[in-house]
């Protein structure tokens, strides 16, 4: 008697956890390596709260598979960033999202690439990262999607001589380059004056360019800290040019909050305008969870975050109801994706990057950003000539 | 020659502010001879003071001075008190100890600040002064004119006041000057008041026109440290002239050469004077402290 009792307990309770295990679902960790602290904090919190996004998003649709993510913060450091990655595989993720800025990424994915995980990014553009073979490495956007786009604006803008001030990191070193040999080839002069990264005072420099240069625009390609003491040192010399333009981290909501004299008719690229206004479904949804986990409005590091990681996740996916997720199943769909996102469709090359990457080109008007290149994007006019001052 | 004129005038502006950076750094230098590596992010502490007075009262950085001389000073003496537990090998031990504290400020920044970059909004000191032909930001002339008054007060105290004459003598001959009756401790103490309150001065200039982050206070320490070996142990006008020398160096390299050469051109400055000059420009005999 007392035996059957406990043979009845014992297989009610097997029975009990089987019925817990089919209902429960799976785990997926992903790792998320992200600058939170460091020169890029303010971009790798946006590019951190838009994967959390695209995992809440994720897990709300998916009964059998839950996205769970294990993040990290890399100091804006490279040889913290492959410590990250490092670390995110011993605690046994299937792959790796985040990531910003080339220097970070191009360490920190070959340290992924070597153990077996995918990464995947939107914040490293150096062209060389998509050079080395690694079939692990994806990206959803790129140098010429950037180029494209600042050297569209400038010809729409029709100038003729541009100064290009560039830091020496690499990835805007390149982009640099590569905006001065489109420019050439479209007739326009271009002067080049490379800056280091930490330089502090550009009144010299704008000087030269001011009185040497005499271009029609100046185009920066760097980071927040050298846009604002770039448009400091041109506020005061007041070059007589008809557009200031640059690149990623400029025109954001946090620097119209931050500096909005400062940034008053400045161009740089941007996917979204301010205040955001999304036009398909799709997007109108990630506003709304972003908003409704972080109470702000999303901007386009955020945005572009949420399209890598939700290209990641659709890989995971497909790999694990495939049963190839410990096997290298998540590169193998990464590279199979063929996926319309907020911005655009994403195919990726035999190298990892996206052919499909187009950026718009926005302008600070007051507190907003209006897109104002190309045509078929724009969402008001453009205010040129216009500067700061 | 409006190039050459203005490229000079804009390293000469610079130089002032390299200069109001070095000196609480040279003035601990010359008394203790402890390099204190920690300089460069009180220097940025009381940046950020500065930045929380404006962003939180919505006053002019300006105003951020009295708080920040009272923290700055604050840290700087407790950066003594650590120094001077030290027993044995000071000048080494205390290189090891100050990098410790300035690696400790900079996290402590870190935490209470975040990393973001900031800069001082004030539409004052940031508006163009024209003088001449020759162009500013408003902030940096006048902070070129309090770093030039405060060497001028730094160099009075120092030949003329008995706390002055008390850290020149512990400067020379710590063993004799106590003998003669005066407290090196306290001696060295003020020196670190001193270098507390010059570098609360130069860490609301630098707010005031420049750009600020968690991650500058070394850079702060490296020109700090490179203007006081040019100006000589000790030697406040060699910490002005070394400032200048470094300022001009830079802002002409960005106009005749490349804006990416500037700090090598700092640097190749610093190994030539001190391949000519090994005691610095100023060397020991113009010492005042």
């Amino acid at each position: 008697m007392k035996c059957s009792i406990l043979r009845n307990a014992f297989l009610a309770a097997v029975a009990c956890c089987m019925a817990v295990g089919t209902a429960q679902a799976k785990d997926i960790l992903i790792g998320v390596d992200v600058p939170m602290t460091g020169s890029l904090a303010r971009v790798g919190t946006g590019t951190a709260q838009g994967i959390e996004t695209a995992a809440a998003v994720f897990n709300a649709k998916h009964d059998d598979y839950t996205i769970k993510l294990i993040q990290i913060d890399d100091e804006s450091q490279p040889a913290k960033a492959v410590a990250a990655v490092e670390k995110l595989a011993s605690e046994g993720v299937v792959a790796i999202t985040g990531g910003y800025g080339s220097n970070n990424v191009g360490p920190a994915s070959a340290a992924a690439n070597e153990l077996g995980l995918p990464y995947i990014t939107s914040g490293a553009i150096d062209s060389s990262l998509t050079q080395r073979g690694f079939n692990t490495f994806f990206r959803i956007n790129n140098a010429q999607g950037y180029r494209k786009a600042v050297v569209g604006l400038l010809e729409t803008m029709q100038v003729k001589k541009v100064s290009i001030l560039y830091s020496t990191k690499e990835a805007t070193t390149h982009l640099a380059q590569g905006a001065e040999k489109a420019l050439s080839e479209k007739g326009v002069t271009v002067s080049m004056h490379a800056f280091s990264p930490g330089m502090t005072s550009f009144t010299s420099l704008m000087n030269k360019v001011r009185l040497r240069d005499r271009p029609d625009a100046i185009l920066m390609s760097g980071y927040e800290n050298d846009y604002i003491g770039i448009l400091r040192a041109a506020r005061i010399l007041k070059p007589d040019v008809k557009a200031m333009v640059g690149l990623w981290s400029l025109a954001t909501p946090r620097m119209i909050e931050d500096f909005p004299k400062l940034m008053q008719n400045v161009y740089g690229t941007a996917s979204l305008p301010y205040p955001v206004n999304f036009k398909t479904e799709a997007g109108r949804a990630f506003a709304k969870q972003y908003q409704a986990l972080f109470h702000i409005t999303p901007d386009y590091v955020a945005e572009y975050a949420f399209v890598q990681a939700r290209v990641l996740f659709a890989a995971v996916l497909r790999a694990a109801e495939a049963g190839t997720l410990e096997t290298g199943g998540v590169a193998k769909e990464l590279a199979k994706t063929d996926m319309q996102t907020m911005i655009g469709r994403i195919r990726f090359d035999a190298k990892g990057d996206n052919v499909n990457f187009s950026n718009n080109m926005g302008q600070i008007q007051g507190d907003k950003i209006v897109i104002v290149w190309p045509d078929n994007q724009a969402s008001g006019e453009m205010v040129f000539p216009g500067v700061p001052w | 020659m409006d190039l050459i004129l203005q490229s000079l005038f804009s390293g000469v502006l610079q130089g002032g502010s390299y200069a109001l950076i070095g000196l609480g750094l040279a003035l601990v230098f010359g008394t203790m001879k402890v390099i204190n590596l920690a300089h460069g992010e009180l220097v940025l502490l009381a940046a950020y003071v500065a930045y929380t007075v404006e962003s939180q009262l919505h006053i002019s950085p300006l105003w951020a001075i009295p708080f920040a001389l009272v923290l700055v000073c604050a840290c700087s003496v407790t950066v003594y008190f650590l120094v001077a537990r030290i027993k044995t090998d000071r000048e080494l031990n205390s290189l090891i100890l100050t990098y410790g504290l300035g690696v400790i400020l900079t996290n402590a920044i870190l935490l209470t600040w975040s990393a973001d970059v900031h800069s001082s909004t004030a539409g004052w000191l940031q508006s163009a002064l024209m003088v001449g032909p020759l162009f500013s930001m408003r902030g940096k002339v006048l902070f070129f004119g309090v770093a030039i008054v405060l060497m001028a007060v730094l160099w009075w105290w120092l030949a003329r006041s008995w706390y002055g004459r008390a850290v020149r003598a512990v400067s020379s001959n710590r063993a004799a000057a106590k003998i003669m009756g005066i407290n090196p401790r306290t001696t060295e103490l003020v020196s670190f008041i001193v270098a507390g309150i010059l570098a609360a001065f130069a860490g609301v200039a630098i707010y005031s026109y420049g750009v600020i982050e968690p991650s500058a206070g070394h850079v702060l320490t490296i020109k700090a440290f490179i203007i006081t070996v040019l100006a000589g142990i000790g030697s406040i006008p060699g910490v002005l002239i070394g400032g200048f020398l470094l300022g001009i160096t830079e802002s002409l390299t960005v106009t005749y050469a490349s804006s990416a050469l500037q700090e090598l051109a700092g640097m190749v400055l610093f190994l030539a004077v001190l391949f000519v000059m090994p005691n610095g420009l100023f060397g020991s005999r113009a010492r005042r402290g």
